[in-house]
């Protein structure tokens, strides 16, 4: 078994290695158009994930971000592909300086897609619905809200009960989104946004097609419709690629990127993302609440190699990734050291140590094998048990009955689960949850990152997780497509500067 | 004949009622739920409870048992938690995929099936039927993704001919686009079944050569081929039909791998996405209708058995 995998994991690390080299020469931005863009063409792009409905009022869930904020439907302010906050449906905005006052100013002359004009009471509607309802997505990121209310025709003003650092991040989310108010538009399978893109049509299972709002409110979008075509197995997704049904491929498998390269007629971008391959470990279930087990577990495994297996991405030594405010190179925190492994698991005297993965299945077996290969260099046994979703959210997410997991927390600023006791990583430092209040209270920004920087510090220090790796996301760029964006693209795909040439 | 038609009638609808207390008993097996599932990892254990009971979750299993089949009788085969549409449109909606795949899956096979099954029984013993049927033996083996990868190398990467995914977003209003979607799922699928049921026809072929009336019409003076033809191979065909009932379920279960490999928007693909995302109502619906047709398929293959072959109607 263990020559077996570690052979799978030499052959996958080759095919890593090659891609890395293939990428190098496509750079980061996506490429220049070839001829004059057309407003009347059609743009098909491939994407992996489908929202099970269209409801982003009360579905959670990266895929319906993805496709529907900024696209569909907009909130007072949006986030750059950075991670930047930038105003969207407000013109502007202003932070009183103790950081309780939020005041927004709405631009002129906004319509829904119904044709319906956007008025203050709109946004005070939605947001207080928010604020109030339980089941609206969202709910949380309102709890410290005294008040929303309008101010004349075209002001908002928002007041929180203590400053929040995290506040307005959350209105780039959906907690932000602005909606009529009294609305009847069914929600599951229709819209009713300002955004540059109407909801033609969703074929479920299949695709979701948009076309572009010619009574958008600010510059409108560069083609006359997208239609996002779903394929969730890779292999097909490079077939429809290949054999010309798609412009774009997002998501592309790094193993199968390759094919997509150059002579095919596509051009591969590589994308930063906050997606965080977490290993979590069960701090609060024997052995792993021994901080040596931890600390060996983390030891025992080869980032680079396993970063090189996986295709993409870059190891990640901390919770904060480089996109998010806190971000600090934690690498001398711990490094590839088997043999120490096996002196700290000597020390924590668990010899033999029998562990299992619980993994949704979707990832894959790459992360699983060679985590079971590192493991098994240091004495540990490692059980691979995948399993749905729906499972893992069950045993792991609520239960908590696990011992070691792997996800991808793709959402950024999320450090807070690690100043969250009973967050399924059941890591509790009192000390890490006083430094986060603090930072998120703290109303300078730079000094409220600070404040992050060393909780995260702390955090990696007490191996209360380990990250695998920091995501990449890699897009196959179809010939003559232009401004198709590059990074942050599996929570926010901004397709309005999107132009595709003839 | 009467009588026994209506036994079997009974036996259906007793198939029937089981197989949708099985359904329902065993999704609930499984763990997880839609309402953790809507909430996302953000969602608190309240707004998990809320969400379970504005879906109506929280209902006794008994309650929830009979509100569905109670539905179900009277043509409502509910709604989906998850998208809000009623089950039965999505499943007709669907079914324009799968059934027009099954169908063309099952030509496929029988084009396959008979002539060379029949082929393969004639040239006993010779080496063309001993390739005939080796070579049925492997592609029978072959497991259809593997099959649906190798026909998407040739015929949609290499040659282009044909498209490697996806189904025209316009259906059935551009006929020619949705045969030609639809034409390398229905080989991959056809061409697997066909080899496994080319295996039976050879032996039904066999078989007929010994019976009786071919060897007295052989006796007559007609060839031994000449016989197998005109007095053999209509008994073959009625066998092969019993069988075509069984192979219904395989294309059946063929069809939830093969949408997946082609992306087709059909029953297959959205049973495995709805079971993913333990939208139960909705996956109680799918697997009735097509525990349903399996069985209904079988009862009428059964049926038309009897009307056919003059022995089974004299011997009840």
């Amino acid at each position: 078994m263990l020559r077996r995998t570690s052979l799978t994991a030499a052959a996958l690390l080759a095919a890593g290695a090659l891609l890395l080299t293939a990428c190098t020469g496509g750079g980061d931005t996506a490429p220049t158009e070839t001829g004059e863009p057309d407003p009347s063409a059609q743009l098909t792009v491939g994407l992996v994930l489908e929202p099970t409905n269209l409801d982003i009022r009360h579905t959670s869930g990266a895929a319906l971000e993805q496709i529907l904020i900024d696209n569909i439907y907009q909130g007072l302010v949006t986030r750059t592909e950075d991670n930047e906050i930038e105003p969207a449906l407000a013109s502007e905005y202003e932070i009183s300086t103790d950081g309780l006052t939020y005041t927004f100013t709405l631009n002129p002359d906004i319509t829904f897609h119904s044709g319906d004009a956007l008025s203050v009471d709109d946004v005070v509607t939605s947001y207080t619905e928010v604020k109030d309802d339980e089941s609206l997505i969202g709910h949380g990121d309102f709890a410290g809200v005294a008040s929303i209310a309008a101010d004349g025709d075209s002001t908002v003003v928002i007041t929180l009960t203590e400053p929040n650092q995290n506040f307005l991040f959350a209105l780039t989310g959906p907690a932000g989104l602005v909606f009529k108010a009294g609305d009847e538009t069914d929600l599951k399978t229709g819209a009713n946004g300002t955004g540059p893109f109407l909801l033609a049509n969703w074929i479920q299972g299949d695709s979701i097609e948009l076309t572009r709002n010619d009574a958008y409110w600010a510059d409108p979008a560069g083609v006359a419709g997208v239609v996002l075509q779903y394929i969730p197995d890779f292999t097909a997704g490079v077939n429809a690629a290949l054999d010309g049904s798609l412009d774009v491929l997002t998501a592309v498998d790094p193993n199968l990127a390759p094919q997509l390269d150059g002579e095919s007629g596509f051009t591969l971008t590589t994308g930063k993302t906050t997606d965080k391959g977490t290993l979590a470990f069960n701090n609060a279930k024997a052995p792993l609440d021994d901080v040596r087990v931890r600390e060996a577990l983390r030891l025992a495994i080869n980032h680079d190699e396993l970063v090189a297996a996986i295709g993409a991405g870059q190891p990640m030594y901390g919770p904060i990734p480089e996109l998010d405010p806190g971000y600090e190179d934690l690498s001398d925190v711990v490094g590839y050291d088997p043999d120490r492994a096996r002196e700290l698991l000597d020390e924590a005297g668990v010899d033999d140590l029998d562990l299992t993965l619980t993994i949704p299945s979707f990832y894959g077996t790459t992360v699983a094998q060679v985590l079971v290969s590192d493991f098994n260099e240091v004495g540990v046994t490692l059980e691979v048990n995948q399993v749905e979703f729906a499972t893992w959210l069950q045993d792991v997410y609520t239960n908590k009955d696990y011992d070691l997991s792997f996800v991808l927390h793709v959402e950024p600023r999320d450090f807070g689960n690690f100043a969250n006791p009973d967050y399924y990583f059941q890591y509790d430092n009192t000390e890490v949850q006083e430094l986060y209040a603090e930072a998120l209270a703290t109303v300078d920004a730079d000094e409220s990152a600070a404040l992050l920087a060393e909780a995260a510090r702390i955090v990696s220090e007490d191996h209360a997780a380990d990250w695998l790796y920091n995501g990449a996301t890699l897009t196959a760029v179809g010939t003559g497509v232009a401004g198709f964006p590059v990074d942050s693209i599996n929570s926010r795909l901004d397709l309005s500067g999107v132009t595709v040439a003839e | 004949m009467i009588r026994d038609t209506l036994a079997r009638l009974a036996l259906l609808l007793v198939g029937l009622i089981v197989a949708s207390v099985l359904i329902f008993l065993t999704l609930r097996v499984l763990p997880g739920d839609v309402a953790q599932l809507i909430a996302g990892t953000d969602g608190t254990p309240a707004q998990v409870a809320a969400i379970r009971e504005r879906l109506g979750l929280d209902e006794p299993l008994p309650a929830q048992y009979l509100d569905w089949i109670g539905g179900v009788l009277r043509g409502d085969f509910g709604t989906s938690l998850l998208t809000g549409t009623p089950v039965m449109d999505e499943l007709l909606q669907k079914a324009a995929v799968t059934v027009p795949l099954g169908v063309m899956a099952m030509v496929v096979a029988l084009l396959i099936a008979f002539p060379f099954g029949v082929l393969s029984a004639m040239a006993r013993g010779r080496a063309s039927g001993t390739a005939l049927n080796v070579g049925a033996q492997a592609l029978a083996a072959v497991p259809v993704v593997w099959a649906g990868m190798m026909l998407i190398v040739v015929f949609a990467v290499w040659l282009g001919w044909l498209p490697a995914q996806g189904f025209p977003r316009s259906g059935w209003d551009d006929p020619a686009a949705a045969v030609r979607a639809l034409l390398l799922p229905a080989l991959t699928i056809g061409i697997v079944e066909g080899a496994m049921l080319l295996r039976f026809v050879r032996s039904a072929t066999l078989q007929a050569v010994g019976e009786d009336f071919v060897r007295t019409a052989a006796a007559k003076g007609l060839t031994r081929n000449a016989a197998l033809v005109r007095h053999g191979l209509p008994t073959v065909g009625l066998s092969v039909i019993t069988v075509l009932g069984l192979q219904v379920a395989g294309i059946v279960v063929g069809a939830v791998v093969i949408e997946q490999l082609f992306t087709l928007p059909g029953i297959g693909r959205m049973l495995v996405t709805d079971v993913g995302a333990r939208d139960l109502p909705k996956v109680q619906g799918e697997l009735l209708a097509l525990t349903g047709f399996v069985l209904i398929v079988g009862f009428v293959v059964d049926l038309v058995h009897r009307v056919l072959d003059p022995r089974q109607r004299e011997a009840t």
